[in-house]
């Protein structure tokens, strides 16, 4: 397992020092001049010379090479830079926020894995019968749906036309605590509409794999033995197919992310997501290139986790490190 | 077991989920003490006035010397009462009122208000106020209650700009102003105290019980900060809000909320660069201002929510030239001989040409700004029926500057308090191409001198004057063709008293909004 | 042709006519508004509706699918030369070269595509080319997996060997006997990746990160829709909503069954 680890890591550090080298290639490349986005709307009463002080004072006219050194060493150092856009230190914008975010996706996570697996093992049960037929053709459906399309319609119905749900944000806007009710609330509506666009993917996933390990010998033997139907279905044809799919469940992790940034902006939730469309709109280089390397890190530790932990859980795979 | 315990925990969260439907927090009735909830998109990067927080006062948490009442007449605030100029206009003392403390309980002295000028002032604090501020020679505290400032040269409105919410020297003394935590959670002498400001969220303000101008009818105030114009209309129309600024084709009345309209200052217009072959020709110049169906604009843009506008200076304004105004709809026809007689003649393709140039140009817009997107399209439609073709650019500020003074732009702008403000950067010679203040190389003699004399007199019938020649003259230049003047639009939550609209600048927000005097608001 | 193919195909077809010949037959002004003719409900004389700056929703669809799948159609191809080099590669010469590639390929996977996309758009400035090279270099993988699979699984069978022992050079195989396994493959990959570019595109418009938001293009309408929707003008934004769905989802269902085709023993029993 320290191998699988060490292997990974062999690999996974060059890929997102690459990447770091890239997007501050690409950075510098750019024709942004930082000065101007930190004199945001008040760029039109600043001076020139105005500008080319705040300019110096940031350091942006040294050479290339010594700008990237310094961010990298920064950015290992703990230090994530400062951001033009929301005019705080990167660490404390990402610090405030992060933890939304990854409520977000883990509650959606959450309901998506329990859902697809109980309606997945279902209609691979019932092959071709109704619910099945009826749940493919609805999973197809929504995943040719934007997720931003699906959240404005859940917004004009749920919450303006019936009311049931607030329409965005995370809080009562005068609650002076967080209170766990009133955050589930607010959740509610945003974590179902991600987990809808998300569970299809799965969904299909575990209703074929399940159907193909009811065809397997052992689970058609534990049939032949007399256990009851549900006894086989859960018991073996679904454990068989479990464990492959919980790898597969971090490989699908980049695509959670992507839709977590279009749901948080439709719904202004103070996450990562959003803060890093206004990022890119304000082109705040230090903090979008921070979220999208930070993100990326978690991610691949994700992946490495769900594979030790399919490791253990079955010693007969071994995991091509 | 444990896929017993997940689907326990998924009952769970499903029975919370239920629970938390039951509207119960949307029926609550407000009492008096309530906080007042106000939403806007405009967040400010900082909430420190040296760095460009509250400027022209309203801020709530700061007040400056001087502030301003609902009719924008200019009223002492820190000072005792309002600071005495000179005879020759470069001395300016204000004397202190007493017995004043900031949040912190530390009593505001003289030193903190030259400590406030002195750091807009220094070149190491990454201040955008600075250029604002270039007739300030010094600031000096003479006594514990005195402030003398020096001016380089007389500058008549200077009063106005000590609005300016004054910091606590203690606070920030020995600092890097630029990163100190004082600008999320600053200390100040204003009505509210800031309890704590979550960036994107929303700004927390309780009131500051001790406030020299009387204790607030509420107990505080929360700024709800919703980026986007839609999403911030969609919490509005749940409930969220008390009081919230919408875009106009929004604010419209619903259960419980009125519509507010507040008449502002904020003109929108189409910025033409001088020096360029069809831009720079004063015949399509003046064709296009005419052939713009202003009050089309007004009706279908900003759903009525403005006015048509003619130049700089507010038709609400004392120093508004009133033969500047034209026609509010088009007259292509006018249009039309004003290009024919310039020798820009009717082409195969609709449009116009004179030689080998053809009538056509390039119109750029900030992409984040749908209003202006919305301006431009329209603009781009009235000018194709007098045979002017413009192409749309929809870009980001930083790619727009660099192309200021080469392609005309949608800018808006705008302040009631001073025809001096802004203008004389906007419209002056010697600003041309520098930063953003003169982009399209505007040079007139006549309107730089006119300038001059309304900023260098402090007789009020002489700068109407200068100010009538000044609004003339761009009327005859167009540099810019001015479009619409906006109202801002709220919606304010039936039951709340103390509202008191008053005209409005281009930049407003948390701070001078609807809600400048939030202060004596109270929710039934 | 199954009968089951016949609705998306039809749609296919449909969508493509429409981008091809509605410029010709029916061109539209991309600068046109009409304020005086502003959020007209659906009619009999303008299926689509009009949107808030009196525009015709059903023509700038039209209009904005064009866009869209351009973007779709280009970044695909673009994802599926870069996939197909690199999945080449390792295929090819196997060995170390292929699990380094493999194991770079699998770590690239975890890099979130939209974060990645919206990160090169806001630096290269939103534009047509930023948007097709952000879905590009997001979404090349999938094409060098199968690449390399196919190649590999090809390297061991019969045929090749007999060409090899035969003395034909190593361009003659590539060309007369790889090649014409790949091909199927990758295209259905690279039909695969169309929607998904598709919905790319219109996520980063929607963002007000794709197209300047004056033109036609169908995330572009949706965000414009989204303040018609408060308004009671709904058609603004389902309109092209439809069209996204409708279209991705007959390229999809089309693409699914081909697959079927290429490879029974998967299946994937998308019927419409």
């Amino acid at each position: 397992m320290i191998r699988l680890i060490r292997r990974r890591l062999a690999v996974a550090l060059p890929v997102l020092l690459a990447t770091s080298f890239g997007m501050f290639l690409l950075g510098a490349a750019s024709p942004i001049d930082p000065a101007l986005q930190y004199a945001g709307g008040a760029v039109s009463t600043a001076s020139e010379e105005n500008l080319a002080q705040i300019r110096a004072n940031w350091g942006v006219d040294d050479p290339l090479p010594i700008q990237y050194l310094r961010w990298l060493t920064n950015l290992i150092g703990g230090d994530l830079g400062w951001s033009t856009s929301r005019h705080q230190p990167v660490g404390d914008v990402i610090a405030a926020r992060a933890g939304w975010t990854l409520l977000l996706i883990g509650l959606t996570l959450l309901v998506v894995l329990l859902t697809s697996l109980l309606l997945g093992t279902i209609a691979a049960y019932r092959r071709g019968g109704l619910l099945d037929r009826g749940l493919r053709a609805a999973a197809y459906a929504v995943e040719s749906m934007p997720v931003f399309w699906l959240a404005l319609a859940a917004i004009a119905v749920l919450a303006l036309a019936l009311g049931w749900f607030p329409a965005g944000g995370l809080t009562d806007i005068t609650a002076t605590t967080t209170t766990l009710s009133d955050v589930a609330h607010h959740l509610a509506l945003p974590v179902t509409v991600l987990a809808i666009s998300q569970a299809p993917w799965f969904l299909l996933f575990v209703r074929d794999a399940v159907a193909e390990s009811l065809l397997e010998d052992h689970v058609l033997a534990a049939r032949a033995r007399g256990l009851r139907g549900r006894t086989v279905l859960f018991g073996h044809a679904l454990r068989t197919a479990l464990l492959p799919f919980l790898t597969l469940i971090g490989t699908h992790l980049p695509e959670l992310v992507g839709g977590s940034v279009l749901v948080e902006t439709v719904f202004s939730l103070p996450g990562l997501g959003a803060v890093s469309v206004q990022a890119a709109l304000g082109s705040d280089f230090p903090l979008l290139a921070a979220i999208t390397l930070i993100t990326t890190a978690v991610v691949l530790a994700a992946n490495l986790l769900t594979d030790i932990a399919y490791t253990a859980a079955d010693p007969r795979v071994r995991v091509d490190g | 077991m444990p896929t017993r315990r997940l689907l326990a925990a998924f009952a769970a969260t499903a029975l919370v989920l239920g629970a938390c439907s039951d509207p119960s927090t949307a029926e609550r009735t407000p009492t008096a003490s309530d906080p007042i909830v106000l939403a806007t998109g405009g967040e400010p990067d900082t909430l420190n006035p040296v760095l460009g927080f509250g400027v022209d006062g309203a801020s709530l948490i700061f007040d400056g010397l001087v502030s301003r009442d609902g009719q924008n007449n200019l009223v002492p605030a820190l000072a005792a009462e309002l600071p005495a100029v000179s005879t020759d206009g470069r001395t300016v003392t204000a004397k202190l009122r007493p017995g004043v403390t900031f949040h912190n309980g530390t009593a505001l002295t003289a030193e903190d208000v030259a400590f406030t000028y002195r750091s807009v002032l220094d070149p190491k604090v990454d201040s955008v106020l600075r250029s604002d501020l270039d007739m300030l020679t010094k600031v000096e505290a003479t006594d514990a209650s005195t402030v003398v400032f020096t001016l380089k040269y007389a500058y008549a409105p200077f009063l106005q700009r000590l609005t300016l919410g004054i910091v606590p020297a203690k606070a920030l003394q020995g600092q890097d102003i630029n990163k100190a935590g004082f600008n999320q959670k600053p200390v100040g002498t204003g009505p509210y105290k800031v309890t704590s400001w979550t960036p994107g969220d929303r700004l927390v303000l309780a009131a500051n019980d001790t406030y020299h101008g009387g204790k607030p009818a509420n107990s505080g105030v929360i700024v709800a900060f919703v980026d986007d114009d839609n999403v911030r209309a969609q919490r509005a129309r749940a409930g969220e809000f008390d009081a919230a600024e919408l875009a106009p084709k929004l604010a419209t009345t619903f259960a419980g909320f009125t519509v507010q309209r507040v008449p502002s200052a904020d003109y929108r217009g189409m910025m033409l660069p001088f020096g360029r072959p069809v831009t720079g020709d004063t015949a399509i110049r003046q064709a296009l201002n005419v052939a713009v169906d202003r009050g089309a604009m007004v009706k279908g843009v900003l759903g009525g929510a403005g006015e048509p506008a003619f130049g700089p200076v507010p038709p609400n304004s004392p120093f508004a030239e009133p033969s500047v105004a034209g026609n509010t709809a088009a007259d292509t026809a006018e249009a039309g001989q004003l290009l024919d007689a310039a020798g820009w003649a009717p082409d195969g393709d609709g449009i116009r040409a004179k030689g080998s140039q053809r009538a056509a140009f390039t119109l750029m817009y900030p992409a984040g700004d749908s209003l202006r997107k919305e301006l431009a399209l329209a603009v781009v439609a009235d000018a194709k029926k007098a045979g002017i073709e413009i192409k749309l650019d929809g870009l980001t500020w930083d790619a727009i500057r660099p192309r200021m003074k080469a392609d005309a732009l949608i800018m808006g702008w705008g302040t009631p308090y001073d025809p001096d403000f802004i203008s004389y950067k906007l419209f002056g010679s010697q600003f041309a191409g520098e930063a953003s203040y003169n982009p399209g190389h505007y040079n007139s003699p006549v309107a730089d001198k006119a300038l001059q004399d309304g900023r260098d007199h402090a007789d009020e019938a002489t700068r109407k004057q200068a100010y009538a020649t000044f609004q003339k003259q761009l009327a005859t230049d167009v540099p810019w063709v001015f479009l619409t003047y906006l109202q801002h639009t709220y919606v304010v939550r039936n039951g709340i008293t103390g509202v008191t609209p008053r005209v409005e600048a281009h930049e407003h927000g948390v701070e001078n909004s609807l809600w400048w005097n939030v202060h004596t608001w109270t929710k039934r | 042709m199954d009968k089951r193919d016949v609705t998306p195909a039809a749609v296919i077809g449909l969508a493509v006519a429409a981008c091809l010949l509605v410029p010709v037959i029916w061109p539209l002004d991309q600068s046109a508004v009409a304020l005086d003719n502003i959020s007209q409900a659906p009619s009999l004389t303008d299926p689509g509706g009009t949107d808030d700056l009196g525009r015709d929703v059903l023509h700038r669809s039209l209009y904005g699918l064009r866009v869209s799948l351009l973007v779709g159609v280009v970044a695909a191809l673009v994802a599926t030369v870069l996939g197909g080099l690199i999945g080449g590669v390792a295929g090819l010469l196997g060995g170390w070269t292929d699990r380094i590639l493999m194991r770079v390929i699998d770590t690239i996977a975890a890099l979130p595509h939209l974060l990645l996309g919206i990160f090169i758009v806001a630096m290269l400035r939103p534009s047509l080319g930023a948007v097709v090279l952000s879905v590009a270099l997001t979404h090349w993988l999938s094409t060098a997996r199968i690449v390399r699979g196919e190649l590999l699984s090809l390297r061991t069978r019969p045929f090749i060997d007999a060409a090899i022992t035969g003395g034909a050079s190593r361009a003659r195989i590539l060309t007369r006997h790889l090649l014409p396994h790949v091909l199927p493959k990758i295209a259905l990959a690279t039909t695969l990746m169309v929607p998904h570019a598709v919905w790319h595109e219109t996520a980063l418009s929607f963002l007000g990160l794709g197209l300047p938001p004056h033109l036609a293009s169908l995330g572009n309408m949706i965000n414009d829709g989204q303040r018609s929707l408060l308004t009671g003008a709904w058609w603004a934004s389902i309109v092209p909503g439809l069209v996204i769905v409708t279209v991705t989802l007959a390229i999809a269902a089309l693409a699914a069954r081909w697959r079927d085709r290429l490879d029974p023993r998967v299946r994937a029993e998308l019927e419409l």
